[in-house]
């Protein structure tokens, strides 16, 4: 089977800024990936270069098997994308864009109607079929785009940040669609809301600063971490040698160099579920004379790994 | 086809919504109200030059034929790009499986249909001039074909100049500009000597292919020079449309 999206050692530079660096991502047919990253990490230029709106400094993107930038007509035809600024003609009436989308995207004549229908169905937008689009709520106008998307029944639905501005009551219909859609569709869901991914997505792709810093499901991100303590500890001495004897320690899993700052090399110390490992770095300092300056604990959530993927101290 | 009749019908649909066709169509058929009725008046009078008739005179046979071709183009045009960018809707309509030779076509349409429709509002004025006397059509029509090209000359280069920026009076006003230069060639005429540069003049001067116009004169000249400029100006518009650095 053909894998949904595929791209591959994407790069997009602006004159002096790189705005991604080499990332890789795939979708496969009917998974609900997340995309999750900060404001500015390059969720936003990565959905672009997917439509074809932008395109890539290096690196391809295939979608459905078809390369963006030789085939872009029929890639459209794959793909529904909800951008991250809805815009619509205000001056047009739901039913009459909808109409003038379906037009554009290729649907047979004799289903357009029974299509517009549909979406407005999906969409919870039977009742405000009539209403001008720019004297609707931002919800409204949204769920609008939202159904222009799902017009021309596409493969492959690419949805940046959906439920951005939307009441708590909207954003639970609109997972509720997603969801649904999901079922039928493949879909890549740009967000940097977390419980969303936990709630929808199959998988998760977390960019940060234009890279891909981790992909695996949500249910494996969080159990990599929670439960697990995090214990910063800042020694002072050699830095292999404590890093070894930090990984040699029982129950540690993890050991990340996080900087050092005035003789003293900070690390991050993962251990297994339910282990305390505070004594026993603290009596291998002693041990072997390390000077200790910080031993702190916290409690692991899928937030925290989130900020610890996406946040880097400055040494 | 069926995407190009789909977006043209919502270029004529936006226009036609927006309260700039209502407030240009009122002001154009005030205008050429008055203008008729004073043409009307100066040719009734026995002292007025026989050979004059009220298609040249109405065709560019003053200045003010003049202004509604200036003004009422890039006030049509000036939306049809900046407006979509500023919003956002291009993204979505590029994103569509759209070519980008019909979304350029789609506005060029558009535009042109509207800006026909204007002109063809002036039609009663000629059908009420021939209840009262005796009309040569031949002239009339000619002289709306001529409009109708020389506008689509000019919306051609309002939706360049609009598809550069995402600022509809820096559209309008550059288009203005442009077509100001262009029109301004022809009142250059008279004051050059060199016989070569002279006959490139005059072929660009619109003044004079208007007056050829209302005369009845059918030349395919100023037809292939209007077209031919259109044609330009459209393919540059697409160029800057696929151009990922302009397209947004």
């Amino acid at each position: 089977m053909t894998t949904s999206i595929e791209v591959s050692h994407l790069t997009k530079r602006y004159d002096t800024v790189t705005a991604l660096a080499d990332v890789s991502l795939s979708v496969q047919p009917g998974e609900i990936m997340g995309f999750l990253g900060p404001n500015g990490a390059g969720k936003t230029t990565t959905l672009r270069i997917l439509t074809g709106m932008l395109a890539p400094t290096e690196g391809s993107v295939r979608i459905d098997g078809l390369d963006v930038t030789e085939r872009p007509l029929d890639v459209r035809r794959r793909i529904g994308y909800l951008p991250e600024h809805v815009a619509l003609y205000p001056e047009l009436r739901v039913r009459e864009y909808l109409d003038y989308r379906v037009a554009i995207k290729d649907v047979p004549r004799p289903e357009q109607r029974a299509r517009v229908d549909e979406a407005l169905q999906q969409c919870a937008l039977a009742d405000v079929s009539r209403k001008l689009i720019g004297r609707l709520s931002k919800g409204y106008r949204q769920r609008v785009a939202l159904a222009d998307c799902l017009l021309a029944h596409p493969k492959i639905l690419i949805l940046d940040e959906p439920t951005v501005g939307l009441d708590p009551h909207q954003i639970r219909q609109t997972r509720e669609l997603i969801t649904q859609l999901g079922r039928t569709t493949t879909i890549l869901l740009s967000t940097h809301i977390l419980p969303e991914v936990e709630m929808i997505c199959h998988r998760v792709t977390i960019i940060n600063k234009g890279r891909i810093v981790a992909v695996d499901t949500p249910a494996q991100l969080r159990q990599r971490l929670q439960g697990s303590a995090v214990l910063r500890v800042q020694l002072r001495g050699e830095v292999a040698a404590i890093e070894s004897a930090l990984n040699a320690l029982p129950g540690v899993t993890r050991v990340t160099r996080a900087g050092a700052a005035d003789g003293f090399h900070a690390f991050d110390v993962q251990s297994s579920p339910g282990s305390d490992i505070r004594e026993v770095v603290f009596r291998a300092a002693v041990e072997r004379q390390w000077m200790l300056r910080e031993l702190s604990q916290a409690q692991a959530s899928l937030e925290d790994v989130f900020i610890q993927l996406t946040t880097h101290e400055e040494p | 086809m069926s995407h190009l009749i789909a977006l043209t019908a919502r270029e004529l649909k936006s226009f036609w919504y927006s309260p700039i066709a209502y407030v240009v169509g009122a002001l154009f058929l005030l205008l050429q109200g008055v203008v008729f009725h004073l043409l009307l008046l100066a040719l009734s009078d026995p002292r007025s030059d026989p050979s004059a008739t009220m298609a040249r005179a109405f065709f560019g046979g003053t200045f003010y034929y003049w202004f509604a071709c200036l003004i009422t183009t890039p006030l049509i045009t000036m939306r049809t790009f900046s407006e979509e960018k500023r919003t956002g809707t291009i993204e979505t309509l590029l994103t569509a499986p759209v070519t980008d030779a019909q979304v350029v076509l789609s506005k060029f349409l558009g535009a042109w249909i509207n800006y026909g429709a204007l002109w063809l509002s002036t039609l009663p004025f000629f059908l009420i001039f021939r209840m009262l006397t005796p009309l040569d059509w031949g002239p009339v029509f000619t002289g709306w074909l001529g409009t109708w090209l020389l506008g689509g000359m000019l919306i051609a280069l309002g939706i360049l100049a609009s598809s550069i920026t995402r600022n509809q009076v820096i559209a309008a006003v550059l288009s203005f500009v442009t077509i100001l230069l262009l029109f301004s060639i022809g009142i250059l005429e008279g004051f050059i000597r060199d016989p070569e540069t002279a006959k490139i003049v005059e072929y660009l001067s619109l003044i004079e292919h208007t007056a050829d116009f209302a005369k009845g004169l059918l030349d395919t000249r100023p037809v292939v020079y209007y077209l031919s400029v259109t044609a330009i100006s459209l393919f540059f518009t697409g160029r800057v449309i696929a151009n990922p650095r302009w397209r947004s």
